[in-house]
C-alpha cells in the first residue's frame, strides 16, 4: 500500500475507534476491545509473515507465553507494579524464545516450509505443556483471578478506560511497525525475501535480520497476550494452542497480508462472524474456517481488502 | 535387562508407525517441495476405516485391507482437486491443506459422532520371547510395518517407476528434460504415500484413541522425522524415525509424555542447526 493511503486509512480508523464509545454500549465496547487485542496479535504475525514471506504456524505460542507470564507475575503476592512487571516479563520471555528459535533455525539455513512446520510443532507441544504442567499453569482449567491493569495509582480496569488503553497501544504499535517496515529495515527484508543470496552479497546478514524481525513480531504478540489476560482476568491453554495459531493466520489472510491494518480489520470481522455462527451451531465453525482457508488460497490470495483494488482496476479498464 | 528389551520393542513399535506415516511426507516434500498438512487425516481415515468395517461385523484384517484403499482415494482426490494447482505456491499449499485437514476432521465427526471409537485388536494376549513377554499384536504390527517398508524400498530401487521417482527427487528439471512426466509421477506417489499413512492408521487403531483429531500428533511427529532425517530418502526416513521414536520411547520411561515431546522437539531444532539437510541429505551416497 502506498504511504499516503496507508496513513489516511490509519487516521480514519483511529478516529472511528475514538468516537465509537459515544454511541456503543459498554458490553459491545468490551467485545470490540477484546477483538482489537486479537487484531494487535494479527498485526504482529503480519509484520513477520507479510514482510519476509515466511509463515509462522505457531504464533499463538508467543501470545500464550505472554499471557501465562503476565498471569503468573501479576498474581505473585506483594510484587511492586504487578501490571508493568508482568507486561515486561511476558514481552521479554517471548522475545527470548523467539530469539532462540530464530538462532537455531534461521542461522541453520532453515527457511520456508521447514520453518512453518517447526513452529506448528511448537504450538502443539506448548499446548500439551500448558495442559500437563498443572502445578504452574493450572492445567486444563487454567488460572483465574488475574488482576486488571494498574500502573501505580492509575486504574485502567474500567470498560471505557481499558478500551482506550487498547486503542492507544494498538495505534502506537501499528505506527511503529509501519515505520519500521517502510524504512530501511523493511526494504532490507524485501530484498532478503526476493533474493537472499544477493542481499547477503550486498553485506546484509540475512539470518540476523530475520531473527530480529521474528523477535519483534513475537514480542508484539506477547504484548497482545498479556493485555488480553489482564482484561479477561483468566488464562487457559486455548490461548497457546494450535487453534488460535490457525485463526490468527485466517485473520491476516482475510485482511490482506503485508498491510498491517488489514489483519486488524480481518480479526474484528472474522471474530464477529464466529460469534454469529457459533451462536446457532458451535461445531460448524471449524468446518467454515477450513473452507475459508481453501477459498482464500484460490480466490483471494491478497485478502478481502483487495476486492476494492480489483473493482477499481475493473472500472479503470472499462473506462479506458 | 527386561526393561531394556521392552523399551527396545516399544521403540520399534513407535519407529514403525512414524516411518509409515513419514513416508508420504518425505515423498511430497522431496518430490514437489509440497507441505501437506492434511497428511495426519489419512492416518485418521485409516483408523476410522477399521472401526467402520468392524462396526459392520467385518474382521480387523478386512479393515486393514480397506484402510490403505481409503487413504489412497483421499490422497488422489486431494492431489487432483487442490495440490496440483499449487505446486508453485508453497504457502498456498500449506494453507489449503490445513483447510482440508479441518474440513476432513469435522466431516469425520459429523459422520461418526463425537467421542473415541473402539477398535478390537485381531489377537489378544502376549507372546513369550524367552527373555520377556510382549503383546502379540504389537509384534504383528512391527512385522507388517517392516515388510511394507522393505517393499517400498524394493519398489524405489528395483522398478522403472522407482527410478523415475528417484530422478525427480534428485533434479526435477532434469527429470522433465529426459521425458519423465513429473506431475503424473507425483500424483501416483502422493496417493501411494496416503495409502501407507492409511495403513499406519489402521495398524495403530487398536492401540490409540481413535478420534477425528488424532492426526495432528502424528503429523507433528512425522514432520520431525522428515526434518531430522532429511527429505526425500528412505534411509533418511529410517534414521529420522529411529531418532524421534527411540528418543521418545526412552524418555517416556522417565518423564511425562508431553515433556518428552518438548525435549524431542528441542533436540530436533538443535539438530537442524548442526545438520541443516538432515542426517541423510538428498544426493548423498545413501539417499
Amino acid at each position: 500500500m502506498r504511504d499516503p493511503s496507508w496513513l489516511i486509512a490509519f487516521a480514519i480508523g483511529l478516529l472511528l475507534l475514538a468516537l465509537l464509545p459515544t454511541w456503543v454500549d459498554s458490553y459491545n465496547l468490551t467485545v470490540l476491545r477484546d477483538a482489537l487485542i486479537f487484531g494487535l496479535f494479527a498485526a504482529s504475525l503480519d509484520f513477520f509473515w507479510g514482510r519476509t514471506g515466511i509463515l509462522c504456524f505457531g504464533h499463538s505460542v508467543f501470545f500464550g507465553l505472554g499471557a501465562y507470564i503476565m498471569a503468573l507475575v501479576s498474581m505473585t503476592p506483594d510484587i511492586p507494579l504487578p501490571s508493568l512487571l508482568g507486561l515486561l516479563a511476558g514481552i521479554t520471555g517471548a522475545g527470548l524464545l523467539a530469539g532462540a528459535v530464530g538462532y537455531f533455525l534461521f542461522f541453520g539455513g532453515v527457511r520456508g516450509s521447514y520453518f512453518t512446520i517447526v513452529t506448528l510443532a511448537l504450538s502443539v507441544i506448548a499446548q500439551q505443556v500448558a495442559v500437563s504442567w498443572s502445578s504452574v499453569t493450572g492445567g486444563d482449567t487454567g488460572l483465574i483471578g488475574i488482576p486488571p491493569l494498574m500502573f501505580g495509582g492509575l486504574d485502567l480496569s474500567g470498560d471505557v478506560a481499558s478500551y482506550f488503553t487498547v486503542v492507544a497501544l494498538l495505534a502506537t504499535v501499528l505506527l511503529g511497525l509501519w515505520a519500521l517496515s517502510r524504512g530501511r529495515w523493511g526494504r532490507i527484508l524485501t530484498a532478503i525475501s526476493d533474493n537472499e543470496m544477493r542481499a547477503a552479497a550486498l553485506g546484509h546478514n540475512a539470518a540476523l535480520r530475520l531473527t530480529m524481525t521474528f523477535v519483534i513480531s513475537a514480542s508484539t504478540a506477547a504484548l497482545a497476550g498479556a493485555l488480553y489476560v489482564a482484561m479477561a482476568g483468566l488464562v487457559a491453554p486455548d490461548l497457546i494452542g494450535l487453534l488460535l495459531a490457525t485463526e490468527v493466520i485466517v485473520w491476516v489472510a482475510v485482511g490482506g497480508r503485508g498491510t498491517l491494518i488489514g489483519p486488524v480489520v480481518g480479526a474484528v470481522l472474522v471474530q464477529r462472524a464466529q460469534q454469529e455462527i457459533s451462536s446457532f451451531n458451535p461445531s460448524l465453525w471449524p468446518l467454515i474456517i477450513g473452507c475459508v482457508f481453501v477459498l482464500i488460497v484460490f480466490l483471494l490470495p491478497e485478502g478481502v481488502l483487495s476486492i476494492g483494488t480489483r473493482i477499481r482496476a475493473l472500472f479503470r479498464r472499462g473506462a479506458a | 535387562m527386561e526393561v531394556a528389551a521392552t523399551t527396545l520393542l516399544n521403540a520399534l513399535t513407535l519407529i514403525s508407525i512414524l516411518a509409515l506415516v513419514g513416508l508420504g511426507l518425505t515423498i511430497s516434500f522431496g518430490l514437489m517441495n509440497v507441505t501437506n498438512l492434511a497428511h495426519g487425516e489419512f492416518v485418521a481415515i485409516g483408523a476410522f476405516s477399521v472401526y467402520y468395517i468392524q462396526s459392520l461385523g467385518g474382521s480387523f484384517w478386512l479393515g486393514l485391507m480397506v484402510a490403505p484403499l481409503a487413504g489412497a482415494a483421499a490422497g488422489f482426490i486431494l492431489e487432483w482437486l487442490i495440490l496440483r494447482h499449487l505446486y508453485d505456491r508453497p504457502v498456498g499449499a500449506i494453507l489449503a491443506t490445513w483447510g482440508i485437514s479441518l474440513i476432513l476432521q469435522q466431516s469425520l465427526e459429523l459422520i461418526f459422532g463425537l467421542g473415541a471409537k473402539p477398535v478390537v485388536p485381531p489377537v489378544d494376549g502376549v507372546s513369550d520371547l524367552g527373555l520377556i513377554t510382549y503383546p502379540t499384536y504389537r509384534l504383528i504390527l512391527i512385522s507388517i510395518a517392516a515388510t511394507t517398508l522393505l517393499a517400498v524400498l524394493l519398489l524405489l530401487r528395483r522398478t522403472g517407476f522407482g527410478l523415475d521417482i528417484r530422478t525427480v527427487i534428485q533434479n526435477r528439471e532434469m527429470a522433465e528434460a529426459v521425458g519423465i512426466n513429473t506431475r503424473r509421477a507425483f500424483a501416483v506417489a502422493f496417493a501411494f504415500g496416503a495409502a501407507v499413512a492409511g495403513l499406519a492408521g489402521a495398524l495403530v487403531s487398536p492401540l490409540a484413541t481413535v478420534l477425528p483429531q488424532m492426526g495432528v500428533n502424528y503429523l507433528a511427529n512425522s514432520f520431525f522425522v522428515v526434518i531430522v532425517g532429511g527429505a526425500g530418502s528412505i534411509t533418511g526416513l529410517l534414521a529420522g524415525s529411529s531418532f524421534v521414536g527411540g528418543f521418545t520411547s526412552i524418555l517416556n520411561y522417565q518423564i511425562s509424555p508431553s515433556l518428552a515431546q518438548a525435549l524431542v522437539l528441542t533436540a530436533a531444532i538443535v539438530l537442524v542447526r548442526l545438520r541443516p539437510n538432515g542426517f541423510v541429505p538428498v544426493g548423498s551416497r545413501f539417499s
